[in-house]
């Protein structure tokens, strides 16, 4: 089984990430970037999926260099190799440029696929685009969610859990296909030094001479996103207010409070 | 997996140590459980340079520096006053400078992976392996294991490993303190010059005594950076009971102070942290330096020289480091025999000798009413001597009256004094 | 000259960490030793105030700790078992 894992170097579960309140824009001085939180739940759906079913598992990235430690990274917990798309003319891609790159990335150096996962979301753009959009790209299916799969023949059949419904739902799906999987399902595996210590050499960088796509469809100039403005999330003022009495009468008040404030 | 030499961290010790063995043609790995060199360190923020001019004269060449320092100012300071002392030296001295410890570690990162040593992160070493006969031949992490001919541990001022080895016994109160820094960055270097009253470039170390530590032993730090500075409170472990603020809020406490807080005024939090220093010296040193296989370089071999005002660890650590290297380059066996030449080293060299000479530094500063003493009476004689009323005071009688208001003895602080300028 | 207080969360919001959700690298051996224990030094000589007393247990949150180790040293039960991250995770300094 051949298996793809997207991936993002991203910033860390706190990074301290602001925004110049004059500028507008974020302060990227001393912003760390590490393995997308999230896509740690992803690699590890993969590996157990390879641990039960053989084959091989390679993470699939499109960044600058500076990505390559957090594939290294992956490297370290197991993946079999890593490709890094990687350009200048890639840059300032919104999802669905950056799903186009990644999908022919697939296409051309890893056509005879069987799986495609991808983590839920980044932690710094929360989109959850991308494993739709590379699904799109391919042609394939996509299901989200995904906690748990099992392989029978071509066939995939994975479990996925709607949070805000509360439901299970079990799917079968013909490979090749796309799934995200539901974060914080899994239990990543460590990082071991066997694997880690000659990390680098599994790593392939591809850019867009080897992929040789249309520089118009690809990074700012293939984007349709447009970013109009930014600005810092500001909190609302904290009020603090005391209601004594009855617990009934209580409740009544606290009700009516919430109410004229817009909360419930 | 085998290798000529493990090194376990990748801090100034073990960096050091790697950077001249690779140089010698040896093949060296360095473990490091942080995401890169230098995400796990944090020191209070100046390396003196005299030494480093013996043991990496590189730095001179490319190292990273924010600030030299030409301003050594020391405040003994209460709730409401504070007397300063500043030396200062004019011309462009360069004996030691500010700068980040992880840019500077980053900077020794590089030099040591230039000449072929191979430094993997995100590895946290478990434990050291010793074969059928006690050598250490080593080291495991998870379910992986290195060999190695030498190992050079250099894992800080925890020492797990050690401890794990039998080698130490587990870190004891009075063998330590904690340390806590904010970085406070400026809107930019011009308005930190301004407020510290810094010439261009010029950098500045302070220690702050008394009111920061709630006049327990340990003391108040400011060092500049180019455009922020570190503000931090050290604190002796073993007078824990006797803290009142918790350790959490100490910097706060500090950064908050009217003499302090006019300084960082508008400075933005960058970021928060906390270490363990290593305060006793030669006394918290392990039984040996060196072993069947092994030898212990940096805090985990306590080589760090506290003085109360003067703190040396960096250069401690990279000429430990070097040492150690040297150390492997003439054994001609990982034997303890052959690697006993380490301690030759470390005796010869300055490391052995000034910790040895400072030993008695570690209980005089440990020594719960020197600094109160010290700062209570001093403070409030400088006060009444330069606060003129119905009187003039000469300054004796304003050291009188600080006797009388304070009730500390001026013969207790002589003699205090006469202790402190004999072991610090 | 009053200036404003961070709290401890805002400091350590102010840094980079990450955090092994599923293998907490510093445990309580035994949480009921820590109900006997008079003094609780690990609640107020912990940087990050990793340590907050609720009711008679104490209640230990790993996730901003700065690994400096002091409450391993401190307890005086030797109640805390204490080990570094793995896998890179933790804090990540980058200005001190």
């Amino acid at each position: 089984m051949k298996i793809v894992v997207l991936t993002k170097a991203a910033v860390p579960l706190s990074s301290a990430i602001r925004i110049d309140p004059k500028t507008g824009t974020l302060i990227r001085e001393g912003v760390p970037l590490t393995v997308n939180i999230w896509d740690r739940d992803a690699v590890e759906f993969a590996l157990r999926l390879k641990d039960r079913y053989g084959g091989e598992v390679i993470a699939l990235s499109m960044a600058p260099p500076s990505g390559i430690p957090a594939l290294e990274s992956l490297i370290g917990m197991g993946v079999d190799r890593a490709i890094l798309a990687s350009d200048r003319a890639f840059a300032g891609a919104d999802t669905w440029a950056t799903a186009h790159v990644l999908a022919k990335t697939i296409e051309k150096y890893i056509p005879d696929y069987d799986l495609v996962v991808a983590g839920e979301e980044t932690i710094d753009s929360t989109t959850a685009h991308i494993g739709a959009q590379t699904a799109s790209w391919l042609g394939v299916p996509y299901i989200y969610y995904v906690y748990d799969a099992e392989v029978k023949g071509r066939t995939l059949v994975v479990r996925r859990f709607l949070e805000d419904e509360g439901v299970d739902e079990v799917y079968e799906v013909d490979m090749p296909a796309v799934i995200s999987v539901l974060k914080g399902s899994q239990i990543p595996r460590e990082v071991r030094l066997s694997r880690k210590l000659n990390a680098r050499e599994y790593i392939q960088v591809v850019s867009n001479k080897e992929l040789g796509l249309d520089p118009e469809c690809v990074g700012l100039r293939g984007s349709p996103t447009l970013v109009a403005g930014m600005a810092p999330a500001t909190y609302p003022p904290r009020k603090k207010v005391v209601i004594q009495g009855e617990p009934s009468e209580v409740v009544k008040k606290l009700v009516e409070i919430l109410k004229s404030e817009g909360v419930v | 997996m085998k290798y000529d030499v493990v090194v376990v961290g990748a801090g100034p010790a073990g960096l050091a140590a790697a950077y001249k063995l690779a140089s010698a043609g040896f093949k060296v790995l360095v473990l490091e459980r942080g995401r890169e060199p230098g995400a796990k360190e944090l020191y209070g923020g100046r390396i003196y340079a005299y030494w480093l001019d013996r043991f990496l004269p590189e730095f001179r060449k490319d190292a990273p520096v924010d600030r030299w320092v030409r301003k050594e100012r020391v405040t003994l300071l209460t709730e409401n006053k504070a007397l300063t002392v500043e030396s200062a030296v004019l011309e462009k001295e360069r004996s030691s400078f500010v700068v980040p410890l992880v840019s500077f570690v980053s900077w020794m990162a590089k030099l040591a992976q230039n000449t072929g040593a191979k430094i993997v992160t995100e590895v946290t070493v478990d434990a050291l392996v010793r074969d059928e006969k006690g050598r250490f031949v080593g080291v495991q992490s998870g379910s992986d294991m290195v060999q190695a001919d030498f190992i050079i541990d250099a894992e800080g001022v925890n020492r797990l490993l050690l401890e794990r080895a039998g080698i130490v016994k587990k870190l004891e109160p009075h063998y330590v303190a904690v340390g806590v820094k904010e970085v406070l960055k400026f809107e930019n270097k011009k308005v930190l010059e301004e407020r510290l009253g810094l010439d261009e470039d010029e950098g500045l170390a302070w220690a702050i005594a008394g009111y920061p530590t709630e006049y327990l032993p340990g003391g108040g730090f400011i060092y500049t950076y180019k455009d922020s500075l570190a503000l931090g409170v050290v604190v002796y472990l073993k007078n824990w009971e006797k803290l009142r603020t918790p350790v959490y809020d100490l910097v706060e406490r500090l950064r908050l102070h009217p003499y302090i807080a006019s300084l960082v005024k508008g400075a933005t939090l960058q970021e928060y942290g906390g270490h363990m220093t290593p305060v006793a010296g030669i006394n918290m040193a392990p039984p040996r330096f060196y072993y069947d296989g092994l030898l212990i370089a940096g805090d985990a071999a306590g080589f760090l020289l506290h003085t109360g005002v003067l703190i040396r660890g960096v250069d401690f650590a990279i000429a430990s480091g070097v040492l150690a290297a040297e150390a492997i380059k003439e054994a001609k066996s990982p034997s303890a025999e052959d690697l006993s030449v380490y301690e030759k080293k470390l005796r010869t060299s300055f490391i052995l000798p000034q910790l040895e000479k400072f030993r008695g530094a570690d209980k005089l500063l440990g020594d719960e009413a020197l600094f109160k003493d010290l700062a209570v009476f001093s403070t409030e004689a400088a006060y009444r001597y330069f606060n003129i009323d119905d009187e003039h005071r000469t300054l004796l009688e304003a050291a009188r009256e600080a006797s009388k208001k304070t009730g500390i003895s001026i013969l207790k602080i002589m003699i205090n004094m006469l202790r402190a300028v004999r072991s610090l | 000259m009053s200036l404003k207080y961070f709290t401890i969360e805002e400091r350590l919001n102010a840094n980079a960490w990450d955090v092994d959700v599923h293998r907490p690298h510093i445990k309580i051996k035994d949480p009921e030793r820590c109900k006997k224990c008079e003094k609780k030094p690990c609640t107020y000589m912990c940087p990050a105030k990793c340590y907050v007393q609720q009711g008679d247990y104490i209640v230990l949150s790993t996730e901003a700790c700065v690994e400096c180790g002091t409450c391993r040293v401190v307890c005086p039960h030797g109640n805390i078992e204490w080990n570094y991250p793995r896998s890179g995770m933790g804090i990540w300094y980058r200005f001190t």
